[in-house]
């Protein structure tokens, strides 16, 4: 068999398999998850664990007489024992809805017809990774910095098929180095180096321009007392705060439930900068439009704008309970493929923009610390920067913040950059993420840091 | 023992592996979700698979591909065989391909020969049906809904099977078999503009080894007219005062700050810096190992494996390391960090049998299992008689650490003025924020064992690439002096 091809293969065959069992009123919605994925992990620039993952999931969604029940199992790509894994799920999912109670907004299989893109990739040969990732940082480690992270490829595939007709296939073959060069002093920086084309000598480019970075590390810290902080966050930093429109975000459902933060600005109580605009925009090519019902979202979609919410996303589930039109968002209504709309200052001149304040290339472990206020605390991390006189003059302590969405979006937002990057989504937990977002940096005024 | 493992592990041992070793694991589950009165969601599955671990100059290498042994009959073993051989082939090329350039230089010593059969505590109840589960989902959530206010409820019961069996080509036979509940319930209250949340024992925390003994209908009913009668008061509470004071917490909000301040410092393989791209390094140093002053005299925290019930129990860890208690912190010192036999020969450090993977498609990695607060001697009500002005918090809902797992802030659902010894109203949106190297060494009192309660988490993310695992933590009730004390809206 193709290896090329052998992901849709496995999915083709559940599909037909499931499809072909179905009797008169069952309905079924299938997505299909895979990667064929090699990992080498690494610290000190040495190999820290390597190894490969084959590992593909069919999710089953079957409705009839009102009933819905889902199940899922591993696809192997063994082809016999595949077909008895997927006759032994549709067996289990009809006794089990059976004994359920009527779904009260049970979504059946949307009828969205056919699409197909792959992309194929080139990478680095498998059986020499540690020579061609960790060779080239050997010169970091020459120079006393620790060289640390991960680098991912191969194969990711997205597939939703269903009753009604739709099948949707996504599969892109790409790499991701995920790094960080950690000083002496315990200060580093933080990369990404991601793609479907591995370029060595662009690799090398970007491991060279790690060491003026580390040289500013290197200052003595600068310790700031807590306070009110004039701040630029880079787009890797702002893309810290992205998922916050996905959880207790601007879903329908949470909003309804009273779960969402942004409760106040759909009640108009609260209204955020005109300057910001938030759009869910496809054309970045990252991930699929399809969800798991076949839907096919369009292709942008404006949420936040002239200070207020503009739309919400809206899954065919919340459609059915509030009697609104869906706009083919997943069923936890995450926000996809997040554009944040460009503004007016150069990147270039961040520092000069900053004046005396902070550069903050990057954020972590962020968490609501009061929904209610879209109030949000999280760390520094990483090189991030006091700044004087439009120079970077040290270093930072990493400080604490806790301020409320309304007002970093809002009165404290000075502008954003009119260049914007596109941020990679790294996520593994369970599978390989697609997805990304477009983000320009953002200056804000007044950024509170409480410890 | 299967024979048909023995098998697959001699298909899939290349001939020039110095060792190797193959673990199957199947994870199944089923989840009944009910919302305000009404089904929402249930859903099943079963993931199998398997990871063969080759070691070749000193490196291991993995492979990890799908099978269900059950569904394969004679010519899918065939098949599986042949897949299993494909995969050691892999998982040897890429340990060569490290060939000078590994971190260690590690030996088949730090993958025991262990031979051992282990379950979970599972009762003799038999199954209930989905009916019967979905049922009380929805029961659950009309007992929550004790007023126009509630304006959302909803309950989750998600039960969980894990069976793990291990063979290596130097001996090991290691099967181990858990069963876990989640019990999850959530009402959210609202008046005019003001929302309140409240869950029982926070997001996620009420988690348990065992099978259908743990739902006791009676009682979660009970415990969710409780849930949404808070949520209600909590709308009539006043906002947490600033202040630095006492702070009392309940133990499913210990479970948070054991986890984040306690646990994740005192991995090892953070310690060695491992996790330094994602998850973060640690504020110890691998010197302070033995001698560091974590906590105040009353820290007592023990790893151990053996609480009948709590979620993180087992016989052995991933990599075949028969697990024991170990004290991690005694008497407030440091004596012992979280780290596997890996961790350990590249430290030297003493640690745990902690090497623990999500499933079948990750290498297992330094983990929290159950790590636990042992108890003290002060009753509950002497712990609030001792606070001359603080709050008493419960369930977690926000929290926030630095990569270092020092600066801390976390948030809970539910708090109390205590003043002058008494505990006075309910106080909402309560919020502290600390050290955690000054933190534990504030702890003025530790509960008896009256006030003992397990809980756990069951999705501890770490990892490159990332995984999922559960975790267990149990404690008394504690008090921290002079704490920074907080409520909510900026």
């Amino acid at each position: 068999m193709n290896r090329k091809d052998e992901l849709e293969t496995r999915f083709g065959r559940a599909v037909d398999v499931l499809l072909g069992e179905l009797r008169g009123d069952e309905e079924l919605s299938l997505e299909f998850s895979g990667e064929d994925s090699v990992f080498l992990r690494f610290n000190e620039a040495r190999v820290r664990q390597i190894g490969a993952v084959d590992k593909a999931e069919l999710l089953l969604t079957y409705c009839r007489k009102g009933r819905t029940m889902r199940s899922s199992f591993a696809v192997s790509g063994e082809a016999g024992a595949d077909a008895e894994l997927a006759a032994s799920a549709l067996g289990r999912v009809r006794r089990e809805a059976s004994l359920l109670p009527e779904d009260p907004y049970q979504t059946l299989p949307a009828t969205e017809g056919v699409s197909r893109e792959v992309f194929a990739g080139s990478l680095p040969d498998a059986a020499r990774l540690p020579e061609i990732v960790l060779g080239p940082a050997e010169s970091l480690a020459a120079e006393g910095a620790a060289y640390v992270g991960i680098h991912t490829q191969g194969r990711v595939a997205r597939g939703a098929a269903n009753s009604r007709g739709a099948c949707h296939w996504f599969e892109t073959e790409s790499f991701i180095t995920d790094y960080s060069a950690y000083l002496a002093n315990g200060k580093a920086t933080k990369s990404l180096y991601a793609g479907r084309i591995w370029d060595g000598e662009e690799y090398g480019r970007r491991l060279a321009a790690e060491r003026p970075r580390l040289a500013a590390l290197a200052l003595p810290p600068k310790i700031l007392p807590p306070g009110e902080y004039r701040a630029w966050l880079a787009p890797e930093a702002f893309a810290r705060i992205v998922p916050y429109f996905s959880w207790h975000g601007i879903g329908e459902r949470e909003i309804r439930e009273g779960e969402s933060a942004w409760l106040a600005l759909r009640e108009g109580r609260k209204t955020l900068s005109p300057r910001f605009r938030l759009d869910q925009d496809f054309s970045l090519g990252l991930e699929p439009r399809f969800n798991e019902l076949g839907e096919v979202a369009p292709e942008s979609l404006a949420l936040i704008g002239e200070g207020r919410l503009l739309d919400t996303l809206v899954s065919a589930r919340s459609a059915r309970q509030y009697g609104l039109s869906g706009n083919g968002a997943p069923e936890d209504e995450w926000l996809r493929s997040a554009s944040v709309g460009a503004g007016e200052l150069d990147e270039r001149a961040a520092l000069e923009a900053i004046g005396s304040g902070l550069y903050l290339s990057n954020l972590h472990y962020l968490n609501w610390s009061d929904f209610q206020s879209a109030r949000v605390t999280g760390m520094t991390r990483y090189a991030c920067f006091w700044v004087e006189g439009g120079k970077i003059a040290a270093p930072i302590g990493d400080m604490r913040f806790d301020e409320s969405l309304y007002r970093l979006f809002g009165d404290k937002l000075v502008g954003l950059s009119r260049q914007r990057s596109p941020v990679v989504e790294t996520s593994s937990y369970g599978r390989r993420a697609l997805g990304g977002s477009l983000l320009p940096g953002i200056l804000v005024e007044g950024l509170t840091f409480t410890l | 023992m299967s024979m048909d493992l023995r098998r697959l592990l001699e298909a899939a041992t290349p001939p020039l592996a110095e060792w190797a070793g193959l673990r199957r694991v199947r994870l199944s589950g089923r989840a009944y979700h009910a919302k305000d009165g009404r089904f929402d969601r249930a859903f099943d599955g079963v993931d199998e698979g398997y990871m063969i671990e080759v070691l070749s100059g000193g490196q291991f290498g993995y492979a990890a591909f799908a099978g269900d042994a059950a569904f394969a009959g004679d010519a899918g073993l065939e098949g599986l065989a042949a897949r299993a051989g494909a995969a050691g082939e892999k998982a040897l090329v890429l340990a060569r391909s490290a060939g000078g350039r590994g971190l260690h230089r590690f030996g088949a010593s730090v993958r025991p020969a262990t031979r051992l059969r282990w379950e979970g505590p599972r009762g003799k109840r038999a199954p209930l049906g989905a009916d019967l589960l979905s049922s009380h989902a929805i029961d659950l959530t009309k007992a929550l809904k004790v007023s126009d206010k509630v304006v959302q409820a909803s309950a989750v019961l998600f039960l969980r099977d894990e069976e793990t069996e291990s063979v290596s080509t130097s001996g090991a036979e290691i099967f181990q078999r858990v069963q876990l509940l989640e019990f999850s319930i959530q009402a959210v209250a609202r008046d005019g503009n003001l929302v309140q949340r409240r869950s029982a024992n926070g997001p996620r925390g009420r988690i348990n080894q065992g099978g259908m003994e743990l739902i006791h209908i009676e009682a979660q009913l009970e415990d969710a007219r409780r849930t949404g009668a808070e949520a209600v008061e909590l709308l009539s509470a006043t906002d947490c005062p600033t202040m630095t004071g006492d702070l009392v917490l309940a133990p499913d909000q210990m479970n948070l700050q054991i986890h984040e301040s306690v646990g994740h410092p005192l991995e090892l393989d953070r310690i060695l810096g491992d996790e330094r791209n994602f998850a973060g390094w640690s504020f110890v140093r691998l010197e302070d190992i033995g001698s560091l002053r974590y906590g105040s005299d009353l820290m007592n925290i023990v790893f151990d494996p053996g609480i009948a019930g709590e979620a993180a129990s087992y016989g052995a860890d991933d990599i075949g390391n028969p697990a024991r208690r170990e004290y991690i912190v005694k008497e407030g010192i440091l004596m012992r960090a979280l780290g596997s036999l890996e961790s350990q020969e590249r430290s030297g450090r003493p640690g745990v049998a902690n090497q623990r993977a999500q499933g079948w498609w990750r290498a297992p990695i330094d983990r929290m299992a159950n790590l636990n607060l042992e108890p003290g001697k002060d009753g509950f009500d002497d712990i609030v008689a001792s606070v001359e002005r603080g709050v008493f918090m419960s369930s977690n809902r926000s929290w926030s650490i630095d990569d270092r797992r020092n600066k801390f802030q976390f948030g809970c659902e539910y708090g109390r003025l205590i003043e002058e010894g008494q505990l006075g109203k309910i106080v909402r949106n309560p919020n502290y924020r600390g050290l955690s190297s000054s933190f534990w060494n504030s702890l003025y009192k530790v509960g008896d064992p009256s006030t003992f309660e397990v809980f756990g988490t069951p999705n501890c993310g770490k990892g490159e690439p990332g995984q999922i695992v559960t975790t267990g933590h149990a404690s008394p009730v504690c008090a921290f002096r002079g704490v920074e004390i907080f409520g909510g809206e900026a």
